[in-house]
């Protein structure tokens, strides 16, 4: 189809669609983030550049023109930094707990149980890379095994992580020289929340380093756990169809959205569905069926592993209640509003929730047993198909707008779609070896040919303080145009579903070269490799590049950008991918400013340790420019 | 090492250096108002009409042109900068080209074949459709050795690939005495580089004339050869910055570059393959454009493909020659009982070719026997038609004319290679089984060469011709249920689709009502697809509801209604591959049909490729209409408009082709004896004044017809 005729969704319709939904709160009392953003007003400047302490009770502590010490005599720099730590710790501890939660439910799996290896290759390969014995064994002692060891990763006494060997050697090296490469997983949390205790650590440049420390205890730890778990239960993700947007709520429908982060859940939620008695069950109340839907990056799990739609990202899950036509919310870990409580009394939506990390006042709580998981959900969805009587089609308006997308690019489809076009001729290729399959050289040709300029991960949230969704798609839309191949994952993967970037079809709104090797290949030219949690994926994935190209991997022309980041997550990440060398763009400022000295840390100072940093810019337009250079940069210095 | 797309750059800069001095020189010897064209296209320069949109007709509007082209060559760092350089290379490659041709018509003296003509390029559509040509390949450049050439070459060759050569691997093929030409399909195109404005003019033309593809619209240019022309470029080393330009501009097309050369050479996947065994590159080069092969395995001793259907084998490398208009012969597929016949079995009856002493001439009859559950006696002609194909893709063996009118020439090459009457059978025995293998469950076939068994014999075959004939004349329109549609084209003019009946075959010629019944047999879910026709709307124009419904869905909405039986209102559409188009001639209310082996002018002032580029791609231009040879001695010709009567002209081979039917028609219809002498030809009359004169004379019934619009 011409670029003309594409039609995809704009950011203005997705904001009219926001608005009409605003209306429909108002009409049913309701308060959504909008009307908080305002009443939020001024936020409060000292939180905002991390120089308010509240670590002891003899603050909070704010400096001032006439204060440029906190009681205990920590300045600028020392609070800044310990704010940083922390909330890179807990971004840590967030998705390693999650990760936790899949060892758990690995070490419970079993032929008969709720929980079944899907995806033996994987675990085999896992267990090799671990020294577990698998030969001649039965899978699920092995499957334990290795859960056991992932387990053991959280509180190791001694010696770093084991997923850290994947990395290049060049990378070892550094990280063990720099004293970065990550301890327990536990340990570099607990760590991090000593250091940054009243009396401890009040030098900026080693509160930095150990951030990148404890970013690398979830990257190469519990992110990775989580994502490689996952993939040993659910099966690792193949390329599938889906779509994506407010409109793929169905009028006629049980619609259930399923949210959160922890895939344990929601899978068993999506089996349920599928079950022909409930789709009987639907029927019998006068529904077409039942629509199971996902938000968040809840979404992008069951999206890349079922192909199930995906109704929205962060700053869509008031909107998704506001349609009317949710019968059901269930969610289960992290980036859940406590807002959607109120909000759903207001409709006849449940509100779920299941873990006990996330309890929420005013929601149904149903804990989720790894044992009896699948009867809950059963159970979960015989109430929301009853729920959908009660429906009042007075409040609702569901948006038209969705678009559809190709998800579910893990490295391993990334590698078979390359095998695809990898002649079988022995030709040559990188470096005048031969070209082989299961490589990235047929895609590190590509790049040092000039065809493709280089590959940028696109990540992260949606944060109120920019247009939603603007960001993510100004800028993908720019790489596209500018033959920069998009890899992404969580949040920013939502909005590249809601603006159709992620579509086959979008190769229409790229460069030549990104248009023809998406044509050649049988990709879209943004590339969903999962949730937030899967940005371990995208780690290997650089590593792979790196190792198949003979490079070391900061000079490879791949970066990240985060430009709507929002959680502590997402500083844990931005600091795990530093520490792998990468750079990093980001759109929001991390709260910092305050210290002149910590900006110029995390921006400067890391890439004399890991040979990467930040490059901060609020304006999309700008920070897009800065990506652009600088893979310019890296090319011009490969001389390619 | 020096960057892939500076290396475009640099090139492109060198290919617009030369241009620009062939203008300036043509310029100074023929003036700006000197005309300048290509010889007989309809499509002025293709790579600038393409590129765009330029009509250019004189040395001067080339010069003009030409500034504008200058601006292709981007230098802009980047793959669409290296994509519009490579169009801008091809532009300025046509630039050096079209100033030789402004001196005159055939600036190669035949030495080489140059610029290619519209006629050859719709001659190419249904062997492109039929998959039977699976794609181009562009050589260029000087083989490892003389015999290398000759093999890749002939590697291609009978894999069906259809071959452009550049360069000094024509001169290698030459001493080493290939036959080479258009119609065995190896072309040699020209001696240097930018002669390959040829062969992109001639894709270019191709877009324009099946896909329908407008002039400028890039776009649209880019879906059409990256999807239907399935070319793709093998170039030796070494291979030059400037080489390396017009590689860009195939890759922007969606083809393959494949080399040797791996100085400064930058592979990337499936677009730009450095394979350092030149022995392997016709493997790596199908394999990089996905070009799968339709192969059937035929046990003789000569090579067997497509390719060398437009062999021609002549009179002194004749070793034998089996002549049907003076020995009785014929062919003939028969249907049998499955006992009575043992699958495979090949008898020749009769002196074998090394039992005849050498240039004699002789007759020949052989017969297909054949049996099968699905199989009908209405297949038999149709397996019948096309063993002038099947027995012309062997090498060295030439077949012409049908039924018993056929001649078969074998080749002193193919008799020393050992080719012997049995293989004629391994030949006509394979394809029968893989071409119908749903219907045909065992097949047997038999040669006869005695000239008792062929008199006997033909006069056999002659009743079944009679019966089958008798039997065709009950098919009409009127009588069966059901038309057939034919979307073969659609791989290569996606918005096309032909209406099949009895009355009016497909306007290539090559699919009647009854090819189509059969192939639809053969394949349910192929390309020709039952048309009911059962809400007529009206009859005399020739349009039903059900036609129209299966029509808007064939074409993809792009047509919504189709009338069988007129020109003006509503046509039929064409692919562009049609043997024959049909025009208006307004001062005599007539038409004039011209065939596309037909190089003159008509009476209308305009040649076959200009009136063809008036209609194809699926579109409809009323007062024009594509069709195939044996549409116009049909009753349904033009029937809306007053039918055959309304012909005033015809070149004099089609005229003679079609006079002994045609003629019936018109007498049927009119009462008119000899309707042909009648009407004009290129002998008679080239313009409408004198073809006037002629149809008065005459007393035309045109004349005293209805004006058509």
């Amino acid at each position: 189809m011409r670029k003309e005729e594409l039609n995809f969704t704009t950011v203005e319709q997705l904001e009219a669609d926001t608005e009409k939904l605003r209306g429909m709160a108002a009409g049913a009392g309701a308060e959504t983030w909008q009307e908080r953003k305002e009443k939020q007003q001024p936020q409060c400047k000292f939180g905002e550049e991390g120089i308010c302490c509240r670590i002891c009770s003899m603050g909070p502590c704010r400096i001032t023109p006439k204060a440029d010490r906190g009681i205990c005599g920590a300045d600028a720099h020392t609070i800044a930094g310990r704010h940083y730590l922390r909330m890179a710790a807990a971004g840590s501890a967030a998705h390693s707990d999650h990760a936790r939660e899949m060892a758990h439910a690995l070490l419970k799996s079993s032929p008969d149980g709720q929980f079944r290896i899907r995806d033996e290759a994987k675990l085999m390969r896992i267990a090799a890379e671990w020294g577990i014995e698998a030969e001649g064994r039965d899978i699920y002692d092995v499957a334990h095994d290795v859960a056991l060891h992932g387990l053991n990763e959280f509180g190791k006494p001694f010696g770093t992580l084991d997923y850290i060997r994947r990395a290049t050697d060049e990378r070892q090296e550094l990280w063990d020289r720099e004293e970065i490469a990550p301890r327990a997983i536990d340990r570099e949390v607990s760590t991090s929340l000593h250091m940054t205790h009243m009396g401890n650590t009040a030098d900026a440049p080693t509160l930095v380093r150990q951030s990148l420390r404890v970013g690398m205890a979830d990257g190469w730890g519990g992110s990775m756990i989580g994502t490689d778990f996952s993939d040993i239960l659910f099966g690792t993700p193949t390329a599938r169809a889906t779509e994506g947007n407010l409109g793929v709520l169905e009028q006629d429908m049980v619609n259930i959205v399923v949210h959160g982060h922890d895939p344990a859940f929601s899978e068993m939620m999506v089996l349920a569905a599928e079950l022909p008695e409930l789709q009987e069950r639907a029927k019998s109340v006068g529904a077409k069926g039942i629509n199971m839907t996902g938000l968040c990056c809840t979404a992008n799990e069951v999206a890349m592993r079922h192909g199930v739609r995906m109704v929205g990202n962060f700053l869509q899950q008031e909107n998704a209640v506001l349609t009317g036509a949710v019968e059901m919310m269930c969610v289960d870990i992290q980036c859940i509003f406590p807002a959607l409580a109120p909000l759903t009394d207001c409709f006849h939506t449940l509100f779920v929730t299941s873990s006990p990390v996330a309890r929420i006042p005013g929601s149904i709580y149903v804990k989720f047993e790894t044992e009896t998981a699948f009867e809950q959900a059963k159970k979960l969805v015989e109430e929301a198909v009853d729920n959908y009587k009660n429906r009042d089609p007075q409040k609702v308006f569901i948006p038209e707008h969705k678009e559809e997308a190709a998800v579910g690019y893990p490295c391993e489809q990334i590698i078979s779609e390359l095998d695809d076009v990898t002649s079988s001729h022995e030709v040559l290729t990188v470096n005048g070896g031969a070209q082989e399959r299961g490589s990235y050289k047929p895609a590190i040709d590509a790049i040092r040919a000039g065809v493709l300029r280089g590959a940028v991960a696109m990540v992260g949230c949606n944060n109120p303080k920019v247009r939603p969704d603007y960001s993510h798609i100004d800028i993908m839309k720019t790489l596209m145009e500018h033959d920069i191949l998009v890899v992404t994952t969580g949040c920013a993967a939502q909005a590249a579903a809601k603006s159709g970037l992620m579509s086959k079809e979008a190769k229409e709104l790229c460069g030549d070269g990104l248009r023809r090797v998406c044509t050649l290949v049988g990709i879209p030219p943004i590339l969903h490799m999962g949730a937030c949690v899967d940005i371990s994926r995208m780690m290997l994935l650089a590593t792979g590049i790196a190792k198949d190209w003979g490079v070391g991997i900061t000079k490879i022309p791949v970066v990240g950008c985060a430009p709507e980041w929002m959680s502590e997550k997402a500083v844990a990440i931005a600091n795990y991918v530093v520490a792998t060398g990468l750079d990093v763009y980001l759109g929001i400022k991390p709260q910092v400013h305050g210290s002149e000295q910590m900006v110029n840390l995390i921006t400067e100072g890391t890439r004399e340790i890991s040979g990467a940093g930040y490059t901060i810019s609020t304006d999309p337009d700008e920070l897009v420019k800065a990506i652009i250079e600088g893979i310019e940069a890296k090319r011009k210095l490969l001389d390619i | 090492m020096k960057k892939l797309f500076d290396r475009v750059f640099d090139g492109a800069d060198e290919m617009y250096a030369l241009a620009e001095k062939s203008i300036a020189e043509a310029m100074d010897e023929l003036g700006a108002d000197a005309p300048l064209a290509m010889p007989n296209t309809a499509y002025y320069l293709a790579n600038f009409l393409s590129y765009t949109k330029r009509q250019v007709t004189t040395v001067g509007g080339l010069a003009e042109a030409f500034e504008e082209a200058k601006a292709w060559n981007t230098r802009e760092d980047n793959t669409s900068g290296v994509f519009k350089t490579g169009f801008g290379v091809f532009m300025a490659a046509e630039a050096i080209e079209a100033c030789k041709y402004a001196r005159g018509a055939d600036p190669y003296e035949g030495n080489y074949h140059g610029h290619l003509s519209d006629a050859e390029v719709r001659e190419l559509g249904v062997p492109l459709v039929t998959n039977d040509i699976p794609g181009f390949v562009v050589i260029y450049g000087r083989a490892p050795s003389d015999e290398e050439a000759v093999d890749i070459i002939k590697g291609y060759q009978t894999r069906g690939i259809f071959v452009f050569l550049l360069g000094e691997i024509i001169e290698q093929a030459r001493r080493r005495e290939l036959n080479m030409g258009f119609p065995v399909r190896v072309v040699a195109v020209g001696p240097d580089i930018w002669q390959v404005a040829h062969i992109i003019s001639f894709v270019n033309r191709a877009a324009m004339i099946f896909g329908a593809v407008q002039p400028g619209d890039r776009w649209e240019l880019d879906e059409y050869t990256f999807w239907r022309i399935h070319a793709f470029v093998n170039v030796y080393e070494p291979v030059s910055d400037l080489v390396v330009s017009c590689g860009a501009g195939a890759i922007a097309m969606g083809f393959p570059v494949i080399t040797d050369d791996e100085n400064d050479m930058w592979p990337v996947p499936k677009t730009l393959l450095i394979q350092k065994d030149t022995r392997r590159f016709i493997e790596t080069s199908l394999e990089a454009r996905d070009i799968k092969l339709k192969i059937t395995n035929v046990d003789i001793p000569v090579a067997f493909a497509s390719a060398f259907e437009g062999e021609i084998v002549r009179k002194p490398d004749t070793r034998v020659d089996y002549d049907g208009s003076r020995f009785d012969s014929f062919e003939l597929v028969r249907t049998l009982e499955a006992h009575e016949i043992e699958d495979h079995r090949i008898e020749v009856f009769g002196p074998d070719i090394d039992e005849t002493p050498e240039g004699e001439k002789l007759g020949i009859g052989f017969i297909a026997e054949v049996a099968g559950k699905n199989m009908q006696k209405d297949f038999e002609p149709v397996f019948e038609r096309n063993f002038h194909y099947f027995v012309n893709c062997a090498e060295g063996v030439m077949h012409t004319g049908q039924r018993d009118i056929i001649r078969v020439r074998v080749s002193k090459a193919a008799f020393d290679a050992g080719f012997r009457l049995k293989h004629l059978g391994e030949i006509l025995y394979a394809k029968i089984m893989s071409e119908y293998d749903t219907v045909v469950d065992k097949c047997q076939v038999k040669i006869y060469t005695k000239p008792d068994d062929l008199k006997r014999l033909r006069a056999e075959a002659n009743e079944v011709y009679d019966t089958r004939d008798a039997r065709l004349k009950t098919l009409t329109d009127e009588s069966v249920e059901v038309f057939y549609n034919c979307i073969l084209c659609q791989s290569f003019s996606p918005s096309h689709v032909c209406i099949v009946t009895p009355e009016r075959l497909g306007l290539c010629g090559a699919v009647s009502w009854l090819d189509a019944k059969a192939t639809n047999q053969l394949n349910p879910q192929g390309p020709c697809q039952v048309v009911t026709k059962e809400r007529v709307i009206d009859p005399e124009i020739g349009i039903w509801e059900d036609v129209n419904e299966n029509v808007v869905a064939s074409s993809h909405g792009n047509l919504e209604s189709v009338s069988l039986y007129s020109i003006m209102v509503d046509p039929m559409t064409s692919c562009g591959c049609f043997e024959c188009i049909c025009g208006i001639e307004p001062f005599s209310n007539g038409v004039v049909i011209v065939n596309r082996e037909h190089v003159g002018i008509t009476p209308l002032g305009m040649t076959f490729p200009e009136m063809a580029s008036m209609t194809g791609g699926g579109v409809q231009t009323p007062g024009f209409m594509g069709h195939g040879k044996h549409f116009i001695a049909s009753r349904k010709f033009m029937k809306a408009e007053g039918g055959s009567a309304r012909i005033v002209w015809m070149p004099k081979a089609l005229k003679d082709l079609v006079a002994g039917k045609l003629n019936a028609t018109a007498k049927e219809l009119y009462g008119i004896e000899n309707f042909t002498d009648l009407i004009g030809d290129e002998t008679i009359a080239e313009d409408p004044e004198k073809l006037m004169e002629f149809l008065a004379e005459k007393g035309h019934p045109a004349l005293e017809m209805e004006p058509m619009f």
